[in-house]
């Protein structure tokens, strides 16, 4: 529905007196290409100038960044630098203080509706799986298009199945989440974020919680799913995996955006001194 | 059979077993399992009993102990009690004043009951043959209670109804079709609704068409009718408080917080002494129903602090991923939360359940009627059974005791049945 409308239409519809402020209306597609594929692509996340305070810490500080539809995105960064915070402004776990934030051409802001809709179109994956220990592994992927989307019983428990298929384990559909490895669990999050049928996908340091052996299997879904056209914002630790996989890294420390680039650009000639210190550690 | 082979030695490791045929190796402690009972005895009361100087001298001092407790209790029991103050007062100790002739009421209700029982077991759990043997005898405790002068036999036929019902009941619920988790849904919600509408259905057993009237509810019976309201009202009271006192509005906060303080700053009996005196004047003139109110109440302060500890022990990333899958704030509290948060409570909730049964004796002193524990003190009072008062009380405490261990036995088996999805 809101889909012949650019995401500038409805800032310039929406901007309250709030935002009029630091309104800097943006022609299309302005966002950089960093990947010839990406050429025509719409910019599917506009965050224009964000600002989170948690009581006197500053977690993000004028954080701009565009992203465009099927693009990869993979935030690196040191622990605290405001990474994390920045994906969960993007479905609203939590609030930005400051700034705009548009998602799909749905301004962010205080209304419960354009919320629900935001958060139907993303989905997200937590470094604690974050399953729900109480409901089968088939009904903790039901649940949401069963409830939100009101989609009957069993084309549900059919997608779910479908979903599970697709992350290699549906053998698994009725047990529950504890008798499940890390890696398995990680990827019924993912599936479970799939059941949605969203346009974007947020990853919160998928890996960091497995075992090492795990790891391999849990990226390898996300690989599939970068391939099949998915727009995805992956914090990780995982430099292999931002190397092959992404289209696009970005640097944040201490809640700003400090450098981005192409993988290539990173790994042979980073700019910032903070960006290769980082690099020089982590690498 | 003249030449056995050799027995293997243990030095030598074994060798790995060929591919495709496994061979089984107990280990140690198994192997011991396989020796003689005798010798397995000897090893259990070495090993519990008597494993080194110190467990011997605890294990001597204590079976001293339980032996002099123990040979009181049977010289008690057996010798010095008179428990004829017991059997020939039952009715008085169960049903006080309730009509005799009317006692069929009682008995129907229990039958009722027992089947709604049944109902539940088949729909949420399984009957074990341990159950089985509480089952019958619990109910055998019942027949003991009720049966009075000729009608013993009437008792026990009405205790296999009951029985009986009860296994109807639970075979009912298994032979319906429920393959599927929405005919499942659909029995639960049924007999959960059997469930809530058990009270009224008691209670118009017992009282319609010129039944007993509440005044005349009483003794044991009375016990059975309140600590039941009690412990489900004061659950539907706790869980909007629970919720309320975890609110970030600030009013309802209070008023949650103020609510929870306030009723649990005074002892039961002043609330109860509120529903004598001032109740009456707000609600209406029968105590019973007063005294329901008051135990919900009293009840519902507490167990809704338990919840809360619930409520606050599940991790925040619940929450979130509920949100982040689009639940609304209802649905998420609903389906996510509240279902985890009353399982890790259930423990403290049947300990609360467990005391409002027996603080439902403190309503005799309201009820200046005769209820359970007065009535052994009437029974007392009769000249001939002066001298058995202390049989009477043991008695009461062995009934109280009976259900309050049912109580926790339910308590363990919820939390097993509940368990299946723990982290």
């Amino acid at each position: 529905m809101t889909d012949e409308l650019t995401p500038v239409d409805i800032i310039a519809e929406s901007a309250g007196p709030k935002e009029a402020a630091v309104a800097q209306p943006a022609a299309n597609g302005e966002g950089e290409v960093y990947s010839p594929r990406l050429a025509g692509s719409k910019d599917i996340i506009v965050t224009e100038h964000v600002d989170k305070w948690f009581g006197d810490f500053q977690a993000l500080d004028d954080v701009s960044l565009r992203i465009k539809e099927h693009e990869i995105v993979v935030i690196l960064g040191p622990s605290g630098s405001g990474k994390s915070t920045y994906i969960r402004c993007l479905n609203r776990l939590e609030e930005h203080d400051a700034g705009r934030i548009v998602i799909d051409g749905i301004e962010m802001n205080e209304d419960v509706r354009a919320m629900a809709a935001i958060r139907s179109e993303v989905g997200m994956v937590f470094q604690q799986f974050n399953l729900f220990p109480h409901l089968s592994v088939l009904s903790n992927i039901t649940l949401g298009p069963q409830k939100v989307r009101h989609m009957p019983k069993l084309e549900a428990e059919a997608l779910a199945m479908q979903l599970l298929e697709r992350v290699g384990i549906p053998e698994q559909a009725d047990k529950f989440p504890s008798q499940l490895s890390g890696g398995q669990q990680q990827r019924v999050a993912i599936a479970r974020a799939l059941a949605m049928q969203p346009k974007i996908m947020l990853f919160d340091e998928p890996t960091s919680a497995l075992d090492p052996e795990m790891i391999k299997e849990v990226l390898d879904v996300m690989q599939e799913l970068a391939e099949s056209g998915m727009t995805m914002i992956v914090v990780t630790h995982e430099m292999g995996f931002a190397r092959e996989v992404a289209d696009r890294l970005v640097f944040f420390d201490e809640g700003a955006l400090v450098e981005q680039g192409t993988p290539e650009h990173f790994f042979t000639n980073p700019r910032e001194e903070r960006t290769k210190l980082f690099l020089s550690q982590i690498l | 059979m003249s030449e056995l082979p050799p027995i293997p030695r243990p030095e030598q490791a074994p060798l790995p077993p060929p591919p495709g045929q496994r061979r089984i190796v107990l280990p140690p402690h198994r192997q011991r399992a396989r020796r003689p009972w005798s010798v397995r005895a000897r090893e259990w009361i070495r090993r519990n009993l008597f494993p080194s100087p110190g467990g011997t001298l605890l294990t001597l001092l204590s079976a001293g102990v339980m032996g002099i407790m123990l040979a009181g209790v049977i010289w008690f029991v057996f010798f010095d009690a008179n428990w004829n103050v017991i059997t020939a007062n039952r009715w008085l100790l169960f049903a006080g004043s309730f009509p005799r002739e009317e006692a069929w009421r009682l008995w129907t209700s229990i039958a009722v009951v027992m089947f709604l029982i049944g109902l539940a077991y088949g729909t949420w759990s399984s009957l074990g043959r341990r159950d089985t043997l509480f089952v019958v005898l619990t109910g055998a405790f019942v027949i003991f209670l009720m049966a009075h002068g000729g009608a013993s036999i009437w008792s026990s036929i009405w205790f296999l109804v009951a029985i009986g019902l009860l296994y109807v009941g639970y075979y009912l619920t298994i032979w319906m079709p429920r393959e599927t988790s929405t005919r499942r849904a659909w029995q639960q919600r049924i007999v959960g609704g059997l469930l809530a509408l058990s009270l009224p259905i008691v209670l118009i057993v017992l009282m319609a068409n010129g039944g007993a009237t509440t005044r005349q509810f009483d003794g044991f019976v009375l016990n059975l009718i309140l600590a039941p309201v009690g412990i489900v009202g004061g659950l539907v009271v706790a869980i909007p408080l629970a919720l309320g006192r975890a609110s970030t509005m600030r009013t309802i906060k209070w008023t949650c917080t103020a609510y929870i303080e306030i009723v649990r700053g005074a002892p039961l009996l002043g609330w109860l002494f509120v529903a004598l005196f001032i109740l009456t004047d707000v609600i209406g003139d029968n105590l019973i129903i007063n005294t329901m109110v008051v135990l919900a109440v009293f009840t519902g302060a507490y167990m809704a602090e338990y919840i809360r500890g619930g409520l606050q022990a599940l991790p925040s990333g619940q929450y979130e991923a509920a949100q982040a899958v689009g639940l609304t704030k209802l649905q998420s509290m609903q389906l996510i939360i509240l279902p985890q948060a009353l399982r890790i409570s259930i423990p403290p909730i049947v300990g609360q359940a467990i005391a409002i049964w027996k603080d439902t004796t403190l309503v005799t002193i309201i009820l200046t009627l005769r209820e359970l524990k007065g009535n052994a003190d009437s029974a007392i009072a009769q000249s001939e059974f002066i001298p058995d008062r202390i049989e009477a009380y043991v008695f009461v405490a062995v009934v109280f005791w009976v259900v309050a261990f049912m109580m926790s036995r339910v308590s363990q088996r919820l939390e097993r049945a509940q368990g299946i999805g723990e982290r």
